[in-house]
């Protein structure tokens, strides 16, 4: 069959896509580097000139741009875990037989908070948690907690909204992971232990590995973007309690107009993921046989 | 900013003015536009009251020109990115909007036309009742002039104001507002702070905000600045210091969290009775006046923002329009028409009673402007102002990135007064440093 289809055919079909991809992924990406070499602010670019790796030095040697990326670590660091066993908590619950109707409709409604635009649900932090006037305090019994105006506070804040957004799709994930086990090998463990526990361990979790890689990598690189919903909802602040890591790289580049210096920053960040993805592959995932 | 060169700049544009009359044509909107009939001008404008006040008198620029106005909303806070991205992209706008801390950036880069260059390039359009010298003359200096140059006409104007519940003061046992910031904190604080209710709130939001309404606003009448003559950092003067202090100490008697009070929380605040008094825009005076957004109307009171010992030295701040560089010749004139017409003596009146704040001196005058109580402060208030309240130099979008991160981190306690004067003092000199103002590559003009 392979001999048959000309390479000319090939290149057709494929090649959009690669030029697609390139023009869409690569061209920026590509700028940006060329950026990070710059001095290029918008508002000097009667003074752009090369500067080799200066900005790279000046953001690994910069104790904000390390605080904000310590400050996106913490968040990872506690965002995720509790996505992860919450999000295990209710897939393990779908999995359960019978009840199919109401397992239907929870499926549908765990779409729900992925689908709400990152920026709305910042906006509708802001309202929820009004010290004066937010459902939150109110439910808390007319609480006077101070949510917005307080650092510590503020970041709690963003932990909950980060996993009220993403728990359903851990969920999701692990739940399509759960339907790959073979339903005689988890029907022989379950004759074998009454542990749910050992199945877990012993017969479900090897079938959810690749799709808990997946979830470490997606989520890790979302938290390490993660801008618009903490942009709409404390805007870095109060001080700098929420300003993580994309957040620092817009100020700079797009309020401060250093765009060489944001790129640069933009970079390492990238890299940074990069490493992250690694190591995730290569401890966590192992092929399910 | 040499005063006398820019008024000769000013001068220039209002020959221009007169000369149409000199000639002896009649001028009338509706002929000057006729050539330019069916062009578009696109426009950056805020959510703001004055924004929508021109909107609404619009229908009767645009029946009589022919020209059509594309107006492109935005909040403040993305309004200079928007605006920055377009001009080096080369893109639509034709108007350019520029808030005072603007200018210095939009001129020096070349992307606003002078206004007497406009004049001289479009005669035709210049109407002989411009009139600059009825702008305040601070205003039109601060909003629209830059080294020398005269681009803009104010067109959305403020200046700081004392905004009191007098219903609030009179239960507490004043008659008026305090007069001083020290009466404020000493008399005014601890008497009106209880039951949930506080007595001042200084919107401090980590934005344009922590630096324009919070940080400069203590620095200023303490005797303080951002710079001194030298173009070093003054912050840590003894009067810089003690201003910032004494924002400190005024905290106890604001909300909590008033680290994330922008003007909305803070309008809205007052406007529900929950804060006795707050120092802000006169363009949001509307806001507070009315009785579908505010519940204490009838209380609400104006006054000048109270004195420091260095004096008043009330927070300025506002807009004005420039033609764009990068329109067009027939888009230049539609826009120069516009501006002009928005900014004229003859539709102020109109402007000031839908919300806008004009910047005429004459409409100040007229009669029947009781209801706009605010108009005896705005006028004292524009007599005793610092054009560089915030310096206006091409700098400023980096400095008040320094400002609001370490102005928010004086105000949570994480720094002293010292420490963060001392932060922004150093990271603000290299950023003056490597624009070139020690090397004498620039001048030292803010």
């Amino acid at each position: 069959m392979r001999g048959k289809v000309s390479r000319r055919t090939i290149f057709a079909f494929i090649g959009p896509a690669v030029i697609g991809l390139a023009m869409v992924g690569i061209a920026p990406l590509l700028y940006a580097l060329w950026t990070s070499l710059h001095f290029f602010n918008l508002t000097k670019l009667k003074k752009v000139k090369f500067i080799g790796f200066e900005n790279y030095w000046t953001v690994l040697t910069d104790e904000v741009f390390w605080q904000a990326m310590g400050r996106t670590m913490f968040l990872l660091g506690t965002a995720l875990p509790l996505q992860l066993a919450l999000g295990l908590g209710i897939a393990l619950v779908l999995h359960q037989p019978g009840l199919t109707l109401i397992k239907t409709l929870a499926r549908l409604s765990l779409v729900l908070p992925m689908a709400t635009t990152y920026a709305v649900v910042g906006l509708l932090g802001q309202v929820m948690f009004n010290q004066k006037f937010g459902v939150v305090n109110q439910l808390m019994g007319g609480a006077n907690i101070n949510w917005i105006g307080d650092p510590e506070n503020a970041f709690v804040m963003i932990v909950f909204w980060d996993v009220w957004q993403w728990t359903p799709f851990v969920a999701l994930v692990l739940l399509a992971g759960l339907t790959m086990v073979p339903g005689e090998i988890e029907e022989a463990a379950r004759l074998e232990t009454t542990s749910k526990w050992t199945v877990l361990r012993y017969v479900q979790l090897p079938f959810l590995i690749p799709g808990l890689v997946a979830v470490l990598i997606l989520r890790t690189a979302d938290t390490l973007k993660l801008f618009d919903m903490v942009f709409t909802l404390t805007r870095g602040g109060p001080g700098s309690s929420t300003e993580f890591i994309s957040l620092m790289i817009q100020r700079v580049g797009f309020r401060g107009f250093d765009q060489g210096l944001a790129s640069a920053q933009a970079i390492i960040l990238l890299i940074i993921t990069i490493i992250l993805a690694q190591i995730y592959i290569r401890v966590f995932y192992k092929e399910v046989n | 900013m040499n005063f006398r060169k820019l008024m000769a700049s000013t001068a220039m544009a209002a020959t221009m003015a007169t000369t149409a009359v000199a000639d002896g044509h009649g001028w009338s909107l509706k002929e000057a536009a006729a050539p330019y009939a069916g062009t578009t001008v696109d426009v950056v404008f805020l959510l703001r009251p004055g924004y929508e006040a021109i909107e609404a008198m619009l229908p009767a620029f645009e029946e009589e020109t022919g020209i059509k106005i594309n107006i492109i909303k935005h909040p403040y806070e993305n309004a200079l990115g928007e605006q920055v991205r377009d001009f080096v992209a080369g893109g639509d706008l034709d108007i350019a909007l520029i808030d005072l801390v603007w200018i210095g950036n939009f001129a020096e880069n070349d992307w606003i036309l002078p206004l007497a260059d406009v004049q001289a390039k479009f005669p035709d359009a210049v109407d002989p009742d411009l009139d600059i010298d009825d702008f305040f003359p601070l205003v039109l200096n601060a909003f629209g002039g830059w080294n020398e140059t005269l681009y803009g006409l104010p067109f959305d104007n403020y200046s700081g104001l004392m905004f009191y519940n007098s219903c609030m003061l009179k239960e507490a046992g004043f008659d008026g507002p305090p007069e001083t910031w020290q009466q404020l904190k000493d008399e005014y604080g601890p008497a009106l702070t209880k039951d949930g209710k506080y007595a001042f709130a200084l919107q401090s939001k980590r934005n344009e905000t922590q630096s324009a309404d919070s940080f400069a606003r203590v620095l200023w009448p303490f005797g303080g600045s951002f710079l001194n003559d030298e173009f070093k950092s003054n912050l840590l003067s003894e009067e810089s210091q003690a201003g910032l202090q004494f924002r400190q100490d005024l905290m106890q008697y604001m909300p909590d969290g008033i680290v994330a009070y922008d003007h909305a929380e803070t309008v809205n605040g007052f406007a529900q009775g929950d804060i006795a008094m707050i120092t802000e825009w006169s363009a949001f005076y509307s806001t507070v006046v009315s009785p579908e957004t505010s519940t204490v109307a009838d209380c609400v009171e104006i006054a000048p923002e109270p004195m420091g010992p260095a004096g008043r030295k009330p927070a300025l701040g506002g807009f004005s329009l420039a033609v764009a560089a990068q329109a067009d010749d027939a888009e230049q004139a539609a826009a120069y028409l516009f501006i002009q017409w928005a900014t004229s003596k003859a539709n102020a009146r109109e402007y000031l009673e839908r919300g806008g704040v004009p910047a005429r001196q004459s409409v100040y005058v007229e009669d029947g402007l009781e209801d706009f109580k605010f108009v005896p402060a705005l006028v004292e208030s524009w007599q005793d102002g610092v054009p560089e309240f915030r310096p206006r130099f091409a700098e400023w979008p980096e400095i008040t990135e320094i400002v609001q991160e370490w102005g928010t981190k004086m105000m949570l306690g994480e720094v002293t007064t010292v420490e963060g004067a001392e932060e922004i003092g150093t990271r603000m000199e290299a950023v003056l440093e490597e624009a070139g103002y020690y090397s004498g590559e620039k001048p030292m003009a803010q």
